[in-house]
């Protein structure tokens, strides 16, 4: 290498500064510059007249049941957008669980964002208003919202839409969160009946801690299911969730039983905010976990178990009892009843030392659809919500209109599939729909009366299981747990007055928290690990709720406090 | 016949060989220059629609937050411990792999062996990491093994006495064969005439390795020793990544890890720059020293 080259290298470098540092300069560049839409529609349903695409970012399932062929970028649904509005689905990013939330960073980061996307989270929310990357869905909404989809939200009382409010302006199209409460603890009804256990014997949906432990003590003796290594209860190493939606292999359901709500902002009789993983009943339910690990009823394994290790250890037949939402059937335990015919679930609550069911209210909203500040055509994404909140629902003659998409609901192709993966219903429709499934099994209504197509299907597939459950499919199967198990339950507890809700108050994110909270989740989930597997005594739980605040735990629940004002 | 002759002089003229490295150049320009500007990242409270022209300076904040954090002495000891291991452990095994293979004679054999052992470096961790699991969880072969013996099990992934034993144990199992490649050629490269004198000296075989094969080599040693020493805050984020848990989060969580949680997941990207500059000058640090260490002591020097 001659100095020659070096010189030139060295020019070449400083010309490429130079370029770069002149080609970006620091004006407030508009990019909100919309150019003014070519085609005027007037109605909510009306088609563009010539052909337009939108790029979206995709949060997928792992077994999403697309017929082959399909895919999610052309599948019945997106083509029906195709042929209703004349748009096409182009996807910038598709991926499942945590890797989509990597997506959608790497995509604000890069300042490349989709047309539309899903956004997970509220603070990459907040973090998409604050750095003025999407558009204000306000007048679009007013002007493009059919009336069944205001009504949905309407239900809410303003709760969904005020989520994704900023200074009054609708900055996203929220998906509803219905209380899908509580975490349901479903166990292997034909273990039970195989080895001639009973639970519940008073009939009112809810067991006892006690009852839970000799069951799982039982099925690790018993080897019901005839894996060879038992493992009694497995968790995953998360532990809680904040969501019942999300509490599958999660210990919210003991928990709650103790009155403890770990992950969640509450507030006590004297206005005080707290941190419901900090409490003295989050330690006792730590305590029984405790044991349980000690005592072999918990996975020997836990800490070191992955989601899918947790899934597996089910379909093997290790284990007979998982904790979840009510619809984790339909996506979960059907893997179960898939390699095992003979798999029957039941569902049950853990109940408080008062027989109750200690339950908190969800997040009313769950997931965002957000709009690219300068997409031509932001109204699209309200057109789409119409077609998939109100019209698929409402639509009596689907069927006709809509043969694919019909199909699709036979076929229980997953909602993923759908350009936004988020759900708009009302905020009473999980009894509402139970209740006309419930009759239109029973006969005391016919099927067409079911308000929704989705209530119509299954109420086929539910029948279909009643009458022949042995030989039936595991789509039947599973609708027919999720449903006239899993819902029941809710509907009855509801009816019983078993349920004692309580009301989290705050879901958002504090200043601190963007700096400290990975930290202060670090903490937690590591104590939490610890005390369990007996690496550090319970009593060292009150040393983290100490260094919970001292390392920013106080400060967040001072600048709650402040929100809440 | 002038053609032959324009040619020969291109040739000689070395121009040939610089248009050789004009990929190479604009490679790095592409991939390792350019992005250099991020680092303004880091002294910024960097947001991404502002983008690193527009966001607001804040000087140290972010290495100040960094050194502020509970964790960090931690961290960089996992950090520190793991990659000083594999460096140590990674040579030594990569040196007497290339010696006791050089002693092999057949061409065949000697060329299978090296094979095997290079494989596993083509593979990627997150296909090792499922192999590594199911190898040593609690229901894995090696359990079974222990326990065959009568031993009892040890939940190797999950223990933090094993973790960091794991890591290291596993990284070098995978990289040591590929790694031997420069020490082979560094014993080919000595003169064959001074182990013929020896022999005829009587010296054995370990003599002839200590006072012949070993002295030669030691300058490529210390040659990748030294460039090895860049990389002593990197602890192989891929590997740990795919095998770690908050189990074992005390021993194994190191400054990768600790700034992907906190940095992309969190998204603090200033953070997350400011602490990847950090391990940088520190690499760098480390290795101009060696290089000049390198230099006193072996007359070799890297640049």
């Amino acid at each position: 290498m001659n100095n020659n080259s070096i010189v030139k290298r060295i020019t070449v470098l400083m010309l490429i500064s130079i370029m770069s540092f002149s080609l970006v300069a620091c004006n407030d560049k508009d990019s909100s510059k919309v150019k003014e839409s070519t085609q005027i529609v007037e109605n909510a349903h009306g088609k563009y007249t010539e052909e337009i695409t939108y790029t979206l970012g995709r949060l997928t399932v792992q077994n999403s049941k697309l017929p082959e062929g399909d895919t999610y970028e052309n599948n019945a649904y997106t083509r029906f957008v195709k042929e209703k509005l004349n748009a096409v689905c182009v996807d910038a990013f598709e991926a499942n669980g945590e890797d989509y939330d990597r997506q959608v960073s790497l995509a604000i980061s890069s300042g490349d964002l989709p047309d539309m996307m899903r956004v997970g989270d509220k603070n990459i929310l907040d973090e998409l208003v604050e750095n003025d990357l999407i558009a204000d869905l306000t007048e679009v909404y007013d002007n493009y919202g059919s009336d069944y989809l205001k009504s949905i939200y309407d239900s809410y009382d303003g709760r969904a839409l005020d989520t994704a409010m900023y200074d009054g302006k609708l900055m996203a199209l929220p998906g509803t969160n219905v209380d899908s409460a509580p975490s349901e603890v479903w166990i292997r009804q034909d273990w039970l009946d195989k080895l001639d256990i009973i639970i519940d014997e008073d009939g009112n949906g809810c067991i006892t801690i006690e009852e839970l432990e000799m069951v799982a003590k039982t099925f690790r003796e018993k080897d019901p299911g005839n894996s060879g290594n038992p493992v009694g209860i497995p968790l995953a190493y998360w532990l809680n969730s904040n969501d019942y939606g999300g509490s599958n292999h999660c210990m919210t359901g003991i928990a709650n039983a103790f009155g403890a709500y770990p992950k969640l902002w509450l507030q006590d009789e004297g206005g005080n905010i707290y941190y419901g993983s900090t409490t003295k009943e989050t330690k006792e339910a730590l305590g029984v976990v405790k044991k349980w690990y000690q005592e072999g009823i918990l996975d020997p394994q836990f800490g070191t178990r992955t989601w899918d290790d947790i899934t597996a250890l089910l379909i093997n037949g290790q284990s007979g009892i998982v904790f979840g939402a009510w619809h984790i059937p339909d996506w979960l335990l059907n893997n179960i009843r898939a390699m095992d015919n003979n798999a029957v679930f039941s569902a049950y609550v853990i109940e408080d030392e008062n027989g109750k069911a200690n339950v908190f209210h969800n997040n009313a909203s769950n997931g965002f659809i957000v709009v690219r500040k300068g997409y031509e055509y932001p109204e699209l994404a309200i057109k789409i919500a119409n077609i998939f909140y109100d019209e698929f629902a409402n639509s009596k003659t689907l069927a006709t209109d809509a043969p694919e998409v019909a199909k699709y609901h036979v076929d229980a192709v997953d909602g993923a599939a759908r350009p936004f993966n988020i759900e708009i219903n009302k905020y009473t429709s999980l009894l509402d729909d139970y209740s006309d499934i419930r009759r239109g099994v029973n006969g005391e209504i016919p099927v067409e009366e079911a308000r929704t197509v989705e209530s119509r299907v299954i109420i086929g597939n539910v029948t279909k299981y009643l009458k022949d459950y042995e030989n039936s499919n595991v789509t039947d199967w599973a609708k027919y747990h999720s449903r006239m198990k899993g819902v029941a339950l809710i509907e009855k507890l509801t009816n019983e007055g078993t349920f004692n809700w309580v009301n989290p108050v705050f879901w958002g994110t504090t200043d601190t928290m963007k700096t400290n909270w990975a930290n202060l989740e670090k903490l937690e989930e590591e104590m939490f690990i610890k005390i369990i597997i007996g690496a550090a005594p319970l009593d060292d739980f009150d040393t983290f709720v100490n260094d919970w605040n001292k390392q920013g735990g106080a400060q967040i629940i001072k600048e709650i406090q402040e929100t809440l004002k | 016949m002038k053609t032959l002759i324009k040619n020969v002089k291109i040739a000689k003229s070395g121009a040939m060989y610089h248009t050789m490295m004009i990929p190479g150049i604009i490679f790095l320009l592409i991939f390792s220059y350019i992005p250099m500007f991020g680092i303004i990242m880091a002294f910024q409270d960097y947001v991404p629609a502002k983008g690193i022209f527009c966001s607001n300076f804040v000087g140290l904040k972010h290495f100040m937050y960094m050194i502020s954090l509970p964790d960090i002495a931690q961290i960089v000891k996992n950090t520190l411990i793991i990659a000083v291991g594999k460096i140590l452990i990674g040579t030594f095994m990569a040196i007497a792999f290339s010696i006791l293979l050089n002693e092999i004679s057949k061409k065949f054999l000697k060329k299978t062996v090296q094979t095997i052992v290079y494989m596993p470096h083509f593979l990627s961790w997150v296909v090792l990491a499922a192999v590594v699991v199911n190898m040593f969880n609690l229901d894995g072969t090696i359990n079974q093994i222990l326990v065959s013996f009568g031993l009892d099990k040890i939940n190797f992934m999950g223990s933090n006495r094993w973790f960091r034993p794991l890591i290291v144990g596993t990284d070098v199992w995978k990289e040591f064969g590929y790694n031997s490649v420069v020490y082979l050629a560094a014993i080919t490269a000595i003169d064959p005439g001074l182990h013929e004198a020896a022999a005829i000296d009587g010296a054995s075989w370990w003599r002839r390795v200590i006072n012949i094969t070993i002295p030669g080599m030691l300058p490529i040693i210390l040659l990748m020793a030294a460039m090895s020493l860049t990389s002593i805050l990197s602890a192989g984020f891929d590997q740990i990544y795919n095998l770690y848990t908050p189990m074992v989060y005390e021993t194994g969580d190191v400054l990768d890890t600790y700034v992907y949680r906190i940095g992309l997941v969190g998204r603090q990207y200033s953070f997350a720059t400011a602490v990847g500059l950090f391990k940088s000058v520190i690499g760098m640090i480390l290795m101009l020293t060696a290089n000049g260490l390198a230099k006193k002591y072996t007359d070799r020097k890297i640049f």
